[in-house]
């Protein structure tokens, strides 16, 4: 059980924690119901999931970086369809919430995959829609670093279902403001702040890219400082709520987010080396509202700055 | 609240079995009693990031205890061969499928590298199911052979000890009498385990390898450590994760 002093809102979706596992880490979660019981979760991402299956991208997908690691996946997927036939019910029925993590290559996909799931609604707390994947090369990014792209798309996607849609951003932006608020405008119901940072490591005998795809997306410890500005500069301009996302590796990194103004985080990279780590930090998380007489949901946006 | 496969273990022993290699026993009755030859552990390094993947070298039931081998190849396996007993470590494990032994009288081991240590944790499986096993194992030179035993068939590049040449030379000597009945098992280097895979194909056999990716997770979470399977399809194959569905494949799945 849950302390209900963890329990969040992001928008109209209630959770019973503020801790989901971010997309892309956990695959449907399947494979983490052998470490500990999902049902401590707010929620679980799905793997990105397109249209078609993809294969994902050939050769090295990973390049371990000072406190982090560039991943080059490249969406691997096994699409939406077996998804729906397979996953969707395992996610449901383990108790967290479901979010989809939603990815194209173009417009026409992201509309597809909407009319796709939106018939599976009572089983789908929220859309979480990937404008941000580094390592494909077409839609997703590029989608993403438009604001006139993010508004006209997100405001398509908004015609077409009533699910509470999430937009994922891209940090790979000069002002990630500008693209926060047109998805706002085009009728997000939150945004996810941050994807991965767009990297590269080489190697220094061969002179090639660690990364058979080259460039890979940064994650870990090392990009929370970035997310965290990012987080609490959209905090100060936005009217929806934010889902933080970047780095987090214990329940005060947590509170650091929902300080900024995150009302929800996503855990990732952390768990792919301490599987069971949600368990220590909603457990943490429990012990801190204790010892300070709080509801987490109370720290949302409440940064004081010089 | 309970989690599972995840434990902070302690460090019991070492030992280097050459200058570069050393052979680690943990203390982890879980890990232990539980995982067959194939699996493999996740062990924190330290320093760097990402936990490192070892194939299980031996376990050890009554004393609840299991051991890997590490050959120091960079950072992380430099780290943890600096390891000392008492020291505690934060470990996954068991982690993927271990081999298949079901339905076959004879097995034959072979691999060379740091494939020697689940040779040696599938040789003392076999040995105890009282299996017929055969052991070929292949290394660049004398200075490198570890873990061997007398009754295995040894094999070196340059011939400075054993049969000259590639464990294909060592496999050559093995009189199978009933390939329907043997397996062969084999875990080493890419260009080793396609070879193998090819020689036991030719003689009929079914042959299990051991496949390695660069790895993130250990977990099948990822999606990173992929290895290429032979699938109807149109693209005539498809990306499988090395660390949950295998790492034991059998090799007339893999795309060579």
């Amino acid at each position: 059980m849950v302390s209900s002093s963890l329990s969040v809102k992001v928008g109209n979706v209630s959770l019973k924690s503020p801790i989901i596992l971010a997309s892309g880490t956990c695959n449907f979660g399947r494979e983490l119901a052998e470490y500990y019981d999902l049902s401590i979760l707010g929620g679980i991402s799905s793997k990105g999931l397109t249209i078609k299956p993809r294969a994902g991208n050939p050769g090295v997908r990973v390049a371990e970086c000072d406190s982090g690691m560039l991943n080059s996946v490249g969406l691997q997927n096994p699409g939406v369809h077996y998804f729906i036939e397979n996953d969707l019910d395992f996610m449901k029925e383990s108790g967290a919430g479901v979010i989809v993590n939603v990815a194209g290559h173009s417009y026409e996909d992201y509309i597809d995959m909407i009319t796709t799931l939106d018939p599976y609604k009572d089983k789908i707390d929220a859309l979480e829609i990937n404008l941000s994947c580094p390592n494909v090369k077409e839609g997703c990014m590029t989608i993403g670093s438009d604001p006139a792209a993010i508004r006209y798309i997100t405001s398509k996607l908004r015609s077409l279902t009533d699910l509470p849609l999430w937009i994922k951003l891209t940090p790979n932006v000069t002002d990630i403001k500008a693209t926060a608020l047109a998805a706002q405008e085009g009728g997000a119901d939150a945004v996810v702040l941050i994807n991965t940072l767009m990297g590269m490591r080489i190697n220094i005998k061969t002179r090639r890219p660690v990364l058979t795809n080259n460039t890979g997306g940064y994650s870990g410890p090392a990009v929370k400082p970035v997310a965290i500005r990012m987080v609490a500069e959209c905090s100060q301009v936005l009217d929806i709520p934010i889902v933080g996302c970047g780095g987090i590796a214990d329940y005060q990194d947590v509170i650091e987010f929902m300080i900024a103004g995150a009302s929800a985080v996503e855990v990732g990279t952390a768990c792919l080396i301490h599987p069971a780590l949600p368990v220590k930090i909603t457990e943490d998380l429990d012990n801190y509202c204790k010892e300070n007489n709080i509801v987490l949901k109370d720290l949302t946006g409440t940064l004081e700055r010089w | 609240m309970d989690f599972k496969k995840e434990y902070r273990i302690k460090l019991v022993s070492k030992e280097f079995l050459n200058e570069d290699t050393c052979y680690l026993g943990f203390e982890c009755p879980e890990i232990a009693s539980s995982a067959v030859p194939g699996q493999f552990v996740n062990i924190s390094a330290g320093t760097v990031f990402l936990k490192r993947p070892f194939g299980i070298a031996s376990v050890n039931k009554e004393n609840g205890t299991f051991n890997i081998g590490v050959k120091v190849v960079g950072k992380g396996t430099a780290e943890i061969s600096g390891f000392e007993p008492g020291m505690l470590v934060d470990c996954l494990g068991p982690l993927g499928n271990g081999f298949d032994f079901d339905g076959y009288d004879n097995v034959i081991l072979t691999g060379g590298g740091t494939g020697v240590f689940p040779i040696n944790f599938a040789y003392e499986t076999l040995t105890f199911l009282g299996k017929n096993v055969t052991v070929c194992e292949g290394f660049r030179n004398a200075s490198q052979v570890i873990l061997n035993k007398p009754s295995y068939i040894l094999t070196t590049d340059c011939g400075d000890c054993g049969i000259k040449g590639t464990v294909i030379a060592g496999l050559d000597t093995i009189d199978i009498s009933d390939p329907a009945k043997t397996l062969i098992c084999c875990v080493g280097p890419i260009p080793m385990m396609k070879a193998v895979s090819a020689w036991a194909s030719e003689k009929g056999m079914n042959c299990q390898v051991s496949m390695e990716q660069r790895m993130a997770c250990g977990a099948g979470i990822c999606l990173c450590c992929t290895v290429k399977v032979k699938d109807e399809g149109p693209d005539g194959f498809k990306n499988v994760r090395c660390c949950k569905d295998g790492p034991v494949f059998d090799s007339r799945e893999v795309v060579w």
